[in-house]
């Protein structure tokens, strides 16, 4: 069925359009403006030779390559002996200082916003390397300090038995001490940037949450998985990176969705199948399988990274988040982050261009333009002029829209108009 | 008696419709006195249902009992009783005999065999579920009372009493004062606690309508050897009083003030957490009154009484008549004013009957208004024209704001007071702002903010007044509700609005309340001036009060509590610690050699031969939160100065007898000097 639709769709000659998609008897707006698909094909596929050429001829900067005034710290992966091994020293020399009637305070690198600082030259936040002490004999670190041991402890279980467990895992072990689960998230992360080492080294990784689908294909634990044959809902992005290998596609871009809703729109549409894309959501915020996963997909495919998401300021900062990183996680922002992300859409511009009907926009909250706002003073919305410009006049007419905006044309507009339309254009930022 | 065959149905949209239908029939040109209006209209004075009404009854008595006696400056003392008056003796009080009924399916309230089937059935599952909750040990509610029992027709009456020592009513003026809606001694401007000038009134319309029983009034001025008494009902059709029974009767308790009794039905179920409500936040706003509230009944596990004790003799001053501000009338308002003026040019007019407008200024404002004024032109030959013109000015020229001093706020002194009478909080800050202006008429908002306290529920308890009086419904629409809750950052002043127990009180007292909605309940959110107000000028500045006092008392804590929280973990983070070394010695011990500093060999060594054990750790921990404990409660001691003794309030009564004194005023305390 739908091969047999998919064909149809490709028959660059049909011109009673009026006859299917998403709106019926009406005609969709700028669906004329359309050109053959094969046409677009053509365009997008020498856009992403031309990307592979020039991505190869550059070497990613790290941290070391520039000289920066103020010295970074960053993690690395390391493996399971090392960082039983950091645990052992560090508790070792804690009892020491126990045992000499010191008491004892670990000394934790601060992960707060004044220890953080975007560099423009690798377009990622990093952590500067101030700490902070955690002594155990004050009252207000007193329940951090016991936390912070009581983690170290368990990751080094982890470590002698060789095992992973789940961050919610993690804080069943002890629910009495953590009381919530944000409380061991944190330290956990903590730790992490404390041992050197990134989240994934301690064997604690997080729920499957991001999910990917289209022309893919890769290896998940030995498991060859084709991404394409994986129905509807697509394959759950795996929380330990380190079992994917093996990635193979002829896709010409990856497509970032921001949302659940038209994620499910563009795989049941089969999106993929008529412009070769591997389809990729988080479901909101990123957690960080999948940001691990864009990354490696981008670096090891080199294909062009394009976002789909709100045109609202949240919107804008998820995507903040794949392109440089969470100020959470800026202790591994160079795992975790992919550069240059495109824009395509849903932009502020967009509502205009697009007619987008004003029963669909919402009006932006104080705390929306107060968001607004305070991303236009970021670094890396500041480095992309593009970027101001839609930012701006999205605080300026005080207007959002959501992805689903775009259904009030009907269910399919958004993959049989707006997004071969914006290919078409090459309209990103 | 058509109003009395009325009121069998309470519900305002039938009578409409009654009256509707009439209409069609019969066009005459009808004339409604006042009393007919209200009788009608009973709800827009706060009689919706009988339950309402007994409340009403009760408030509006107390509040003229304390403008009686605040007029004479006497500290008033008010008894009020509510006895409830059971059916059979309510009939032989209006002279019914009590009848059986005989044909029991003419009742309403008339169980049919199925439906008693079905009761039995659902009774029989009550129980059942009960006896399986209690075998599980929940902890269920009360089953509710079974509401069939009382019919429609099974109404509740009461006999409201309410006794002061006040003024009292000259005798000649009482059945006026009582038997005619809408003549009062409160109108005109000023700060006054009555709201349309009813009261008893109205209590006496709805006695009328429910009971048919009149109203008794004794009272007695001071200096006056008999006492009056006088039985009275309304004529509502013609607005005036009928009197039964009014005569002078010994006065030998030299007795000065009023007592009214009036019978009325009612419903104390469901009214009498309101009642008791509104006793109790009188008595907060109203510190130096003293009264004595009583619920008598049949039922004797059902009375109540409270007596909510003085707690100062400092009144506030009673507030005075003020002239209008130019900026606050209406055209009616300035012909009103010019048809009762004893002054006779228009520049007297104006600089006598408004406040703010000086000889010259009133000069301007003539000079202003156009050539075919003057200022010695008669006032009384105003034409209309000319009126509306001065209207116009008075609307668009720029005036003083009025000033405040009419106002008789509660004062900081007695709020204060009043909260800490009532509530017994942990803490309490108020605050009183300046007199501000909207619409032409000063209003001055006091705010109080308690911490703790005695029967206070957890989170937000939100006491509003007006005008020195509680306003206890429609509280959600409320500017001081929306304003505690939403606009206030309670974190900011280290205070949980969930967990801690807040107190929030918040005076307004104004020449004209911008009340909002027919019941006159609460006064809207969206005037500007008094939002602002109550938020930044008085809730706030209690708050930052508080604060301080909060701080203190968390750092206090965190010092009884320092060891005690760093203790608490001591096992938890050495048990940790020792796991770890336990693992690293025992790898260490079977399997590869890992290069460590000499003194972390030889500290493996010692878990591994355990000489250092769990217990060693956890012993040298503790030792070390110990000095660390003392050499911080040391620093405390050093910064916080000498230890605070246990402080504990204390109130001395008034001396007994008439003494010369001459009172210091200051916000919050008042100093008496006995000469």
């Amino acid at each position: 069925m739908a091969d047999k639709k998919k064909r149809r769709r490709a028959d660059p000659s049909s011109d009673d359009e009026e006859d299917y998609g998403g709106g019926g008897r009406k005609p969709l707006p700028f669906k004329k403006r359309l050109k053959a698909d094969s046409v677009i094909l053509s365009e997008l596929k020498d856009l992403t030779d031309s990307f592979r050429s020039s991505s190869t001829s550059e070497k990613t900067l790290t941290l070391s390559d520039l000289d920066l005034s103020s010295t970074c710290r960053e993690v690395c992966d390391l493996d399971l002996s090392s960082v039983q091994d950091t645990i052992e020293r560090l508790i070792l020399r804690v009892a020491q200082s126990i045992l000499s009637g010191n008491g004892f305070a670990f000394d934790v690198p601060a992960r707060g916003n004044a220890n953080q600082l975007y560099v423009p030259e690798l377009d990622r936040i990093v952590l500067k390397d101030k700490t902070s002490l955690r002594p155990y004999s004050n009252a207000s670190t007193v329940r951090k300090t016991t936390i912070t041991a009581r983690i170290l402890q368990l990751v080094h279980q982890l470590c002698i038995k060789s095992i992973h467990v789940t961050k919610r895992d993690l804080f069943y072990t002890d629910v009495k001490l953590f009381q919530d689960q944000t409380q061991s998230d944190a330290v956990l992360d903590d730790v992490a940037c404390m041992l050197g080492c990134t989240r994934s080294s301690l064997n604690v990784i997080a729920a499957e949450k991001g999910v990917v689908v289209g022309r893919l294909i890769f290896s998940d634990n030995g498991d060859m998985i084709d991404c394409t044959k994986m129905g509807m809902g697509g394959k759950a992005i795996p929380p330990n990176i380190d079992r994917v290998g093996d990635m193979q596609s002829d896709a010409l871009f990856i497509l970032l969705v921001e949302k659940d809703a038209a994620y499910i729109r563009l795989a049941e549409d089969r999106f993929y199948n008529r412009f070769p894309c591997i389809i990729v959501t988080a479901k909101g915020q990123p957690d960080v399988a999948t940001r691990l996963f864009l990354r490696k997909m981008k670096m090891e495919l080199k294909l062009p990274v394009l976002a789909l998401v709100d045109s609202d300021p949240y919107g804008l900062k998820i995507l903040s988040v794949y392109g440089c990183g969470s100020k959470n996680m800026s202790y591994d922002s160079a795992n975790l982050t992919t550069p240059d992300i495109k824009w395509l859409g849903i932009r502020p511009s967009d509502l205009d261009k697009y007619k987008i009907p004003e029963q669909c926009r919402l009006p932006m909250t104080e705390q929306d333009i107060k968001t607004g706002k305070d991303l236009l003073e970021e670094d890396f919305v500041k480095k992309n002029p593009g970027w101001v410009e839609e930012l701006t006049l999205m605080v300026k007419t005080k207007q959002k829209a959501e992805i689903q905006a775009l259904s009030s044309f009907g269910f399919q507009y958004l993959s049989e108009v707006y997004l071969p339309l914006k290919l078409q254009q090459k309209d990103w930022l | 008696m058509e109003v009395g065959g009325s009121s069998e149905s309470p519900e305002e949209p039938k009578k409409g419709k009654s009256r509707a239908t009439k209409k069609a029939k019969e066009s005459v040109l009808k004339q409604k006195s006042p009393a007919e209006f209200f009788a009608e209209n009973k709800n827009i004075a706060g009689f919706d249902n009988p339950g309402k009404c007994l409340y009403t009854t009760v408030r509006e008595l107390v509040e003229n009992s304390l403008d009686s006696a605040e007029s004479i400056s006497e500290l008033p003392v008010i008894e009020v009783t509510i006895e409830e008056i059971g059916k059979s003796r309510f009939n032989s009080m209006i002279g019914l005999i009590d009848r059986e009924r005989v044909d029991e399916e003419l009742y309403d309230d008339y169980e049919s065999a199925k439906a008693r089937e079905k009761r039995l059935a659902k009774e029989a599952r009550i129980q059942e579920m009960q006896a399986k909750n209690a075998a599980l040990r929940k902890k269920v509610k009360e089953p509710a009372a079974p509401k069939g029992t009382k019919g429609r027709g099974e109404a509740s009456f009461f006999r409201v009493t309410c006794k002061d020592n006040g003024r009292g009513m000259p005798h000649d003026d009482i059945p006026n004062m009582f038997g005619r809606v809408l003549s009062g001694t409160k109108y005109g401007l000023k700060q006054t606690r009555g709201k349309f000038g009813l009261g008893a009134k109205m209590a006496l319309i709805w006695s009328k309508m429910s009971t048919g029983l009149p109203i008794e009034i004794s009272s007695s001025m001071r200096g006056q050897n008999y006492t009056s008494f006088c039985r009275l009902d309304i004529d509502i059709h013609r607005n005036i009083p009928h009197i039964h029974l009014h005569e002078k009767r010994d006065n030998k308790e030299k007795w000065h003030g009023a007592e009214i009794q009036v019978v009325i039905e009612g419903n104390w179920t469901t009214y009498r957490s309101k009642i008791l409500h509104y006793m109790r936040q009188m008595a907060v706003i109203t510190p130096y009154a003293q009264f004595l509230f009583k619920y008598v009944s049949d039922a004797a596990d059902k009375n109540v009484t409270i007596r909510f004790a003085r707690r100062t003799d400092v009144m506030p001053p009673v507030p005075l008549e003020t002239k209008h501000h130019p900026s606050a009338v209406d055209l009616l308002l300035i012909k009103r004013l010019i048809a009762e003026t004893s002054k006779q040019n228009l520049l007297q007019f104006l600089q006598h009957e408004f406040v703010n407008i000086g000889k010259s200024y009133a000069e301007r404002l003539i000079g202003e208004m156009g050539p075919d004024f003057s200022p010695k032109m008669a006032v009384k030959s105003l034409t209309s024209q000319q009126i509306v013109r001065i209207h116009q000015l008075f609307r668009q020229a720029k005036f003083d704001d009025p000033s405040g001093d009419c106002l008789s706020p509660a004062g900081e002194y007695n709020l204060r007071l009043g909260i800490i009478k009532e509530l017994h909080p942990e803490m309490v800050a108020t605050y009183s702002c300046s007199p501000q202006v909207f619409e032409g008429h000063p209003f001055i908002v006091e705010a109080g903010v308690s911490l703790g306290g005695k029967d206070v529920k957890q989170g937000l308890n939100i006491f509003r007044f007006a005008n020195r009086i509680p306003l206890l419904f429609e509280r959600g629409a409320d500017v001081v509700t929306r304003t505690a809750l939403k606009r206030i950052n309670w974190n900011s002043y280290k205070i949980n609005q969930t967990q801690d127990k807040i107190g929030v009180f918040v005076s307004i007292v104004s020449t004209k309340i911008p009340f909002k909605g027919t019941g006159k309940e609460y006064i809207g959110d969206d005037i500007s001036e008094i939002a602002s107000a109550v938020k930044v000028s008085s809730i706030q500045q209690c708050c930052v009060q508080l604060k301080s006092k909060i701080v203190k008392k968390i750092q206090a804590r965190e010092q009884q509590e320092r060891k005690r929280n760093l203790s608490k973990y001591i096992p938890d983070v050495t048990a940790a610690i020792y796991d770890v070394l336990r693992e690293t010695a025992h790898q260490q011990a079977s399997k590869k050699k890992k290069q460590y500093e000499e003194k972390d060999t030889e500290l493996l060594t010692k878990v591994s031969t355990r000489i250092v054990t769990e217990k060693t750790l956890r012993e040298k921990l503790a030792q070390h939160v110990e000095q660390v404990d003392y050499e911080m409660a040391l620093e405390y001691a050093t910064q916080s100065g000498v230890s605070e003794e246990p402080r504990e309030d204390i109130y001395i009564r008034a001396v007994e007898g008439a003494y010369d004194f001459i009172d210091f005023h200051s916000p919050v305390f008042v100093f008496r000097l006995f000469s």
